[in-house]
This record gives C-alpha cells, sequence and structure tokens, in this order.
C-alpha cells in the first residue's frame, strides 16, 4: 500500500504527464489468465518439469535486527553488502484515517516535508539530494505516511544526505508559497479524476463502505476540504504525527550495525517527540446494495466490496490463500478464468483482502462493455457465491501451497523488497518472524479451514457494489467456451 | 520505462574528475554467446538471491506493421499463451503460476517480449515453455475468437476510455507522418473487429524465427548453465529467414503540425513533440547523448528547469514533463507535455510561451556547471540503483539489443556522455527545436467546443 520513493510527489496522477513520460514503455501487456482451472496436473509433456524434484526452493536467508531508538522509534534493519548503496524508509501511522474533520490534511502535510527546511527552500532541498545522487520519496495513505531515502553508502554521499533527510523528515518549516502551490495541484490532481471512471468507482465504493470512518474518504482529500487547511493545521499534525514514538525505520543495505545504529539515531532525534498515536475505531458494517453512477465510457466499471480484516487477524494466512484461488493471482484464479478465459468478457478481474489497521475492504474489480455490464455483474457474484459455499478443492489448495512456496525467493531478493517488507513488519507490530510464520501456517492449511475462514468474513448477500458507466439496453453474456478443463492435457490436438 | 531511458541524463566535461575507477571494476560478469540457429543469448551474474529472470525478445512490434493489419504484434503475444505442441491452452501459465513464478509479457512499437521471474531451480521450465511456443504455437481459433473480445476490452480500459491516452495516440499519428511508429501498438478498433487468426499465423511464421530473437537471463546462474540449457531446448529450432526489416525513419522537417481535441477531461493541457533521430538513426552520436542531456536539465529531477522554473517560480504550470527515448530501433520524439495552473489564470498559450523560453535559452547559454554536476551524480547513482533489480537490468539488455544497439552501452555509458560539451548542448538545442520539427496538440475540455 505504499509506493516506493517516486522523485517527486506526484499530484497529477494520471494524464498526459504521466503517459508522456511512459511513452517508452510498453504499452500493453495482457494479464493473462488460463482456463482448466482444477484439472489434474501435470499431464503435460515437459521433460524439465517432471525432472524438479518437488523441494521448496531454497531463498535468501534474512538477519532482520530490531532494536529501539531512544526517542521510542522502532527500528528493522538488514545488512546487505553486495551493492554500494542504502535505503531508508521511516513509515508514521499519519495517513488519512488520522484527519479528524480535516480531509487531506494528512496528505497535505507529507506533500510539503520537502518545501522547505531552516535555510533551504525547495529547489535547494532538491538540489541537495539530486547533487548526491540520492533520492528522496514520500507518500501518504489511509494508514501511513511515509518518507524515503535512497542513496549511495559511500561516506561523502551518505553523510550530506542523511543530514538533509532528518531536516526534511523532523524539522520542515512549511512555508507559505508552497501550501498554496500545492493546494492548487491538488485541486488540477481533483479534476484530472473526474475523466476517470475507475477513480470515481473507488471513490463511491470507499465512502458506501465505510460511511462515517475516516477511510470513507479519498486520503487526498476533497475539493471542499483542501482550500481550507491552514498551515497552523499542518504543524500541528507534523508535531504529533511525525514524533519519533509514531515511526517505524526500516534500513537495508551497505551498512554496518554501528553505522544503521548511527543513522536510525540520527532521524530519530530530528523528529518531534511523542507517543504512537492510536488506531482508528473499527468500522461498522455498511449496507448492502447496489449503487450506479452514470458515465459516458464504453466501459463500465464493477466494484464489489465488503469489510474485511485488520492486519492483526488470525485468520489473515487462510484468507490470503483463499483470494489466491479465487482472484488475487495474474492468472489461473476463477474469477479470470471464468470471465475472461472462458467468455472474452474483461481485460483483467481481480479480488483482494487489504488488510489495514483496522478492517481493510476486500475487493473484486473489473471492468466490461457497458451492454454486458449487468450480466458481468450476475456471474461475478455467482462465482463468489459458489466458492464460499463450496469452497477450494483440494488441488486448487495444493496448488496454491505450491505456488506461495515457489515465489516465497522472490519476496526478498532486491533491497527494496526488502525494505518494504521491513516496513510493514514494523508498522503493524508483526512478529520479526512474520514471513516464516506465515509461510508456516498456510502451508498447514487444510480445505475445511480456508472455506470456514470465507465464510466466517464474507457473505455472498452482503456486498457493497458501485457501477460507473453509461445507462445502455443491456445484452445477454455469450456462451462459456465448452469446458476446456475437461479434456485431458498435454495432448497435442493438432 | 527502461533504466536507461529513466536515467535519461548525460555526463559532463572533461574538468570533472571522475571517481569511476572503483564503479568499473564492479560490473557484474555478463556473457553473450549465439547458438547455431542464430539465437543470440546474453547472460548476466547476479548471485545476491537464488532468483532469476528470463527473458526473450522479439524483433518485431508495431512498427514493423502496415494499415489494415495494426495491432497484430500485440494479438499475437496474447496468443503465446494458447497452448503450443507440448502443453494446451493456458497451461503455461498454470504451471509457472504453481511453481510461483512471475510472468507476462509485453508489446512496443519496436519489440514483443515474453518474461518468467522464478527460482533458479525452475529456470528450465521457463526456457523448455518460452521454446515450444517458438517451434510449435498452435494459434487455436475458437481461443482466438474469445481473446480478440479480451483486446477489444483492453483498448476501451487503456485507450478509449482514457481521454489522455486517446489524445496521445492521435498526436502520435500525426508526430510520425511517415514511420511505422504512426501506428498504436494496440491497433485500431476497426483493425481489431477484421483480425483473423490466420493473419496471426503469417505474422507468427513471419518473425518468431530463433534468429530473429534475444533470450536474457540474468540473476544467480552461470553462462555454462544458461547455454546447456539454451541449446537443450533452443537448439533443435531451425533458423528461417525473417522478411527485411527496415528502420522507421521520419521526414527531418516535416513542418509544423498543429491538432486541436476536445475530450471528455476537466482541464486544457498540450503536447510538443519535436522529430528527432535516435541513437540508432543518429549520424553523430553525441547529438542524441546532448538530447538526452537537455532532457534531463528540463526534467531529471525536483530540482530541474521545468519544475523549478515553470511549476515553482513563474507558476505557469499545475505539472509538465519531457521526455526523450534515444534507444529506438528507429527516430524518435523528443516530448513535451503540459497542463496549466487554471488557478493562477494561466492559459496554453501562456504555458507555450514559457517553454519556448527555455527551449531558446538552451540555444543561446550554456548549462551551468552546478547543474551538470548533479545530472553527473545522478547518472552515477543511477547506474548502482539500477543493479538492485534484475527484471529492470534484463529489460535494458533485451531492448537495447533488439532496438539494434548492442547492452555492451550500459557499461560504457558514463565515457559516452562525458564527451558532450556545452557546445554540442547547444547546437542540438539549435538543430531541433524548431518549428519546423514541431508538433502540437491542445487537448481541451469538451465544453469549449461549444463556446
Amino acid at each position: 500500500m505504499s509506493d516506493r520513493s517516486a522523485p517527486r510527489y506526484t499530484l497529477i496522477g494520471t494524464g498526459i504527464i504521466a503517459l508522456v513520460v511512459a511513452v517508452a514503455a510498453v504499452l500493453a501487456r495482457p494479464a493473462h489468465s488460463e482456463a482448466q482451472s482444477s484439472a489434474a496436473r501435470p499431464a503435460n509433456t515437459l521433460q524439465s518439469l517432471a525432472e524438479l524434484d518437488g523441494k521448496a526452493p531454497s531463498r535468501r536467508q534474512l538477519n532482520i535486527q530490531n532494536w529501539t531508538t531512544a526517542e521510542g522509534a522502532r527500528v528493522l534493519f538488514v545488512e546487505a553488502r553486495e551493492l554500494p548503496m542504502f535505503d531508508l524508509r521511516v513509515t508514521f501511522a499519519a495517513g488519512s484515517s488520522q484527519d479528524g474533520n480535516t480531509p487531506g490534511l494528512a496528505s497535505l502535510t507529507n506533500a510539503m516535508l520537502n518545501e522547505g527546511v531552516a535555510g533551504k527552500d525547495v529547489t535547494a532541498i532538491a538540489e541537495g539530494f539530486e547533487g548526491l545522487g540520492a533520492d528522496f520519496g514520500n507518500g501518504s495513505y489511509r494508514d501511513m505516511a511515509v518518507a524515503s531515502l535512497r542513496s549511495l553508502s559511500a561516506r561523502d554521499k551518505r553523510e550530506p544526505a542523511l543530514k538533509l533527510f532528518a531536516e526534511v523528515t523532523g524539522k520542515p518549516t512549511f512555508p507559505e508559497d508552497a501550501l498554496k502551490r500545492i493546494k492548487n495541484q491538488l485541486l488540477a490532481g481533483f479534476e484530472y479524476e473526474k475523466q476517470n471512471p475507475g477513480k470515481i468507482a473507488g471513490k463511491a465504493l470507499f465512502s458506501k463502505l465505510y460511511g462515517d470512518h475516516p477511510y470513507a474518504q479519498p486520503s487526498d482529500g476533497s475539493a471542499e476540504s483542501v482550500p481550507g487547511i491552514t498551515l497552523e493545521q499542518l504543524r500541528a499534525f507534523h508535531a504529533k504525527a511525525y514524533a519519533a514514538g509514531n515511526a517505524v525505520i526500516a534500513l537495508v543495505g551497505d551498512l554496518s550495525r554501528e553505522e544503521a545504529e548511527a543513522v536510525a539515531a540520527q532521524v530519530s532525534a530530528a523528529l518531534p517527540k511523542g507517543p504512537a498515536l492510536a488506531k482508528p475505531a473499527q468500522p461498522v458494517e455498511p449496507r448492502a446494495g447496489v449503487t450506479h453512477i452514470d458515465f459516458p465510457s464504453k466501459q463500465t466499471h464493477l466494484m464489489l466490496a465488503e469489510l474485511g480484516i485488520d492486519r492483526q487477524d488470525p485468520d489473515w494466512p487462510a484468507l490470503s490463500l483463499g483470494n489466491q484461488i479465487l482472484g488475487g493471482g495474474a492468472f489461473g484464479t476463477r474469477l479470470m478464468s471464468e470471465v475472461r478465459e472462458k467468455r472474452g468478457l474483461t481485460y483483467g478481474v481481480y479480488s483482494v483482502f487489504s488488510p489495514m489497521q483496522v478492517r481493510g475492504p476486500f475487493m473484486i474489480n473489473l471492468q466490461t462493455r457497458a451492454e454486458l455490464s449487468e450480466g458481468t455483474l450476475k456471474l461475478v457474484q455467482g462465482i463468489l457465491a459458489d466458492y464460499l459455499k463450496s469452497g477450494p478443492t483440494q488441488q486448487e489448495l495444493d496448488d496454491a501451497k505450491r505456488e506461495l512456496a515457489g515465489s516465497f525467493p522472490l519476496s526478498n531478493a532486491s533491497n527494496a523488497s526488502i525494505v518494504g517488507q521491513l516496513g510493514a513488519i514494523g508498522f503493524y507490530n508483526l512478529p520479526l518472524t512474520w514471513l516464516e510464520d506465515f509461510m508456516q501456517q498456510s502451508q498447514a492449511l487444510t480445505v475445511e479451514q480456508v472455506k470456514a475462514a470465507m465464510n466466517k468474513h464474507l457473505a455472498a448477500d452482503k456486498l457493497v457494489i458501485v457501477t460507473v458507466g453509461p445507462k445502455v439496453p443491456q445484452k445477454p453474456l455469450p456462451a462459456p467456451t465448452d469446458k476446456p478443463s475437461e479434456q485431458p492435457l498435454g495432448v497435442p490436438e493438432h | 520505462m527502461n533504466a536507461l531511458a529513466r536515467r535519461a541524463a548525460g555526463l559532463l566535461l572533461g574538468t570533472l574528475c571522475l571517481p569511476l575507477a572503483a564503479f568499473a571494476a564492479d560490473v557484474q560478469p555478463t556473457h553473450e554467446f549465439i547458438l547455431d540457429n542464430g539465437l543470440k543469448v546474453v547472460v548476466r551474474e547476479d548471485h545476491r538471491a537464488p532468483v532469476v529472470v528470463s527473458q526473450i525478445w522479439y524483433k518485431v512490434g508495431s512498427s514493423y506493421e502496415t494499415p489494415g493489419q495494426t495491432g497484430l504484434s500485440h494479438a499475437l503475444e496474447h496468443m503465446m499463451f494458447k497452448g503450443s505442441a507440448k502443453i494446451g491452452p493456458g497451461e503455461a501459465s498454470r504451471i509457472l503460476r504453481d511453481l510461483g513464478a512471475e510472468e507476462n509479457a509485453f508489446t512496443s512499437d519496436d519489440y514483443t517480449a515474453y518474461y518468467q521471474v522464478l527460482a533458479r531451480d525452475r529456470l528450465p521450465v521457463a526456457l523448455e515453455l518460452e521454446a515450444d511456443r517458438l517451434a510449435s504455437l498452435r494459434l487455436p481459433a475458437d481461443e482466438f475468437a474469445r481473446e480478440i473480445e479480451v483486446i477489444k476490452e483492453e483498448r476501451r480500459l487503456r485507450t478509449d476510455d482514457q481521454p489522455s491516452s486517446k489524445a496521445f495516440e492521435l498526436f502520435r499519428a500525426m508526430a510520425f507522418p511517415a514511420s511505422g511508429y504512426h501506428t498504436p501498438t494496440i491497433g485500431w478498433m476497426a483493425d481489431l473487429e477484421r483480425m483473423k487468426v490466420e493473419e496471426l499465423r503469417h505474422w507468427y511464421e513471419s518473425w518468431y524465427a530463433p534468429n530473429n530473437a534475444t533470450l536474457v537471463v540474468v540473476g544467480d546462474v552461470t553462462a555454462d548453465e544458461v547455454k546447456g540449457l539454451a541449446q537443450k531446448y533452443f537448439g533443435s529450432i531451425p533458423k528461417r529467414a525473417v522478411p527485411p526489416a527496415k528502420l522507421p525513419l521520419e521526414l527531418a522537417e516535416p513542418g509544423q503540425r498543429q491538432l486541436t481535441l476536445h475530450v471528455r477531461t476537466q482541464l486544457p493541457s498540450l503536447i510538443y513533440g519535436f522529430n528527432v533521430p535516435g541513437l540508432a538513426t543518429a549520424k553523430e552520436p553525441r547529438t542524441v547523448h546532448a538530447l538526452r542531456l537537455i532532457s534531463a536539465l528540463l526534467d531529471g529531477g525536483y530540482s530541474a528547469r521545468m519544475p523549478a522554473r515553470l511549476e515553482r517560480g513563474q507558476e505557469l504550470v499545475a505539472g509538465a514533463s519531457s521526455s526523450y527515448n534515444a534507444f529506438t530501433r528507429g527516430d524518435s520524439l523528443f516530448l513535451i507535455s503540459a497542463t496549466p495552473n487554471v488557478q493562477k489564470q494561466k492559459t496554453l498559450a501562456d504555458v507555450e510561451k514559457g517553454l519556448w523560453q527555455l527551449l531558446d535559452e538552451l540555444k543561446t547559454t550554456p548549462p551551468s556547471a552546478e547543474e551538470l554536476e548533479r545530472v553527473r551524480a545522478q547518472v552515477i547513482a543511477g547506474l548502482v540503483y539500477d543493479r538492485d533489480s534484475i527484471s529492470s537490468q534484463a529489460t535494458t539488455i533485451g531492448q537495447l539489443e533488439t532496438v539494434g544497439l548492442s547492452w555492451k552501452l550500459i557499461d560504457s555509458e558514463l565515457d559516452e556522455l562525458k564527451r558532450v560539451t556545452p557546445q554540442d548542448v547547444q547546437n542540438a538545442a539549435r538543430t531541433y527545436f524548431t518549428r519546423e520539427r514541431l508538433s502540437v496538440a491542445h487537448v481541451l475540455p469538451e465544453e469549449s467546443a461549444h463556446e
């Protein structure tokens, strides 16, 4: 839920600016999925597959070290000496769920960190980082706000980069002209969002799902709330939410333990003093039902949601595995198989549990041509209902476990992925052995346990649904392909 | 965006003493070899974690397509997941998924590429599957009938319902009057409507030959290991003649073109594109590196000229960006886009004036030593940061090879850029930032159409 450092705080997320920057990038990648969802395997003729020994692959061993700074910031550190660089990621419980009655306050505070420190304006700060080859990043979400630094580890680069980072994070001056400018950019961003049916659907969904709860608000606030935010509010928010006791410092890279301790001490000492902020209250159950928003697009966007779980929930491994089978991966899930592969109705359909500080959402989202939207919605609801009723098959569960074990080595292959995991472990107060525990618990799950967990947290009749698209006469769905999963696999047809 | 383009920058000036010795000694072992059937293989070792990425890059993409048959390369990419001799439709994805692999594919105007990221012991499976679909794709008609509907949904999602994407698609069509870069990679909807599976078969048979591909493997492997596997799985696929592929060349100075579009947006914006060469077509590589340096000066960071002056100093734009991809098979575009700061009552005309001030300044005034130093620092650091991701290393290698350059550019890049002088920067600005090379799009909200 937190992107790694973007070189600047991107206020206009969509639109031509992002588009032109991406011009050299690939245009078209299919999130292809596959049929044969529950067929026995392997019946193919792959020699290499037969030669695999079936053991879980080896993986990089991480030695996660942790301690607490004098000011109360929790630190997690992994020494990685292979590349002459390090990643620092400081996470605060300073997301929009702490906005109170001022939606957008957390986001604006975060965006203003690098706009001024004593003796330096925004350009001087940017010149400072960029002149060292260092990347400063910041971002603000519902639960958390992040400030991050990637730098070369050589002392002549590392020390000035850290000094500037500590000032920006701990002692920002919040210049008034910058506040005006960034508000204007946020307002432009809100205007841009109005052309995006997916964004419109997402906002409406969170509003319906969370009602009066702070998660209901978009984390950037709104065109109504942002203009009135004052410098005094930013300063007060920074003083309490960017306090050392409310921070988690994750550090990965070419540093000794002593150097890492010094880095953490420096960052922590620069922060305001104060304790961790309380979590928001748990949300209350929303009212189920469908909301349609008219929009002149070719496709209709469909979003279906229920309240899910918080990050401490012991059912998380079972729900994660259960969701992986339903719609959690790019291919081979029940949703992808039925909606895309067998019927060609969508480019992609995904389901996700987002565990948060308090109950985050379970969501399914997809888009389809407007004239088939009603039939597609019914199809998706039916797939969910059927899955809850019958649970996964043994084959599906075995496959999902194998997939999870196989993907484990990928999860800590880069410094960037490790620092993200350390940040999450620290922020959600998970044990240092969390990754290993998660793997072991997942591998031990039975079909009955997964089914029970899914049904404990979800019900087919509790869905909050938002659709955004044009009102057009509806057509029936095309017939599905004739069950390729029943054909024997691996036998060439021609 | 690939690593080199993202770095987008140049290195300068003889007066600077670069601490590069340690750096240069530290490059990762990289090996290349060519099988008898013409398949080129590049292996880069990275032993930090027991994982590996395998990518195969084909020299075919939308710039190879002809009118009436747009979108073929991308549609074929989708159909490459629909079965080959050893496996049924979709089965490869299931197998890889169960092994915990990440896999996907991407198509651009210059290339089509497929990749798998997986634990090192599973590399043989990825290679066997990849070789099988290179040798024996099935292309079943019933699968195609459904998949083309998926592709149309993809087009609606990413282009037709995205006003900015739609505008940019039309802008490119105007900015590239002569070359295949005119064609959108996903294809025009009318061509998707009439595409036949037989056309895909012909496209596959024309371009999917081992001698038209590059296999890139980065990760916890050795060259010998990959050589053995490549020979085992790809070695028996016969070499085949492929059609001659001509570089997409553009008119040097087509004259100014202007497009005004009213789309479903709330804010006006503008796009500028200058017809310029890429590294593969430039007579003098230094001019290309000078353009890369200019792009970094304009938009290489939050301290660069566009954010510092247009966004903050003058508060002329809500956002602006420049980009230049030098690593293309043919000629390229130097792109600028901007959205006026409407809260400050700025108009597109104001923004154009501000942009030309920046461009004209590049023609007359050399960049300062501090600016160049900052760009240099970012390039040096970027070379280290890119090594944190095996996928981004592989992508850079694959893209360079596929557009007719060499992966060795990665390791010699600093030296190449070092040769660029402030005079080169001025010359490039004077040569390329002219009205004769310019395409302009004004992208406006629909309401103004009725005013």
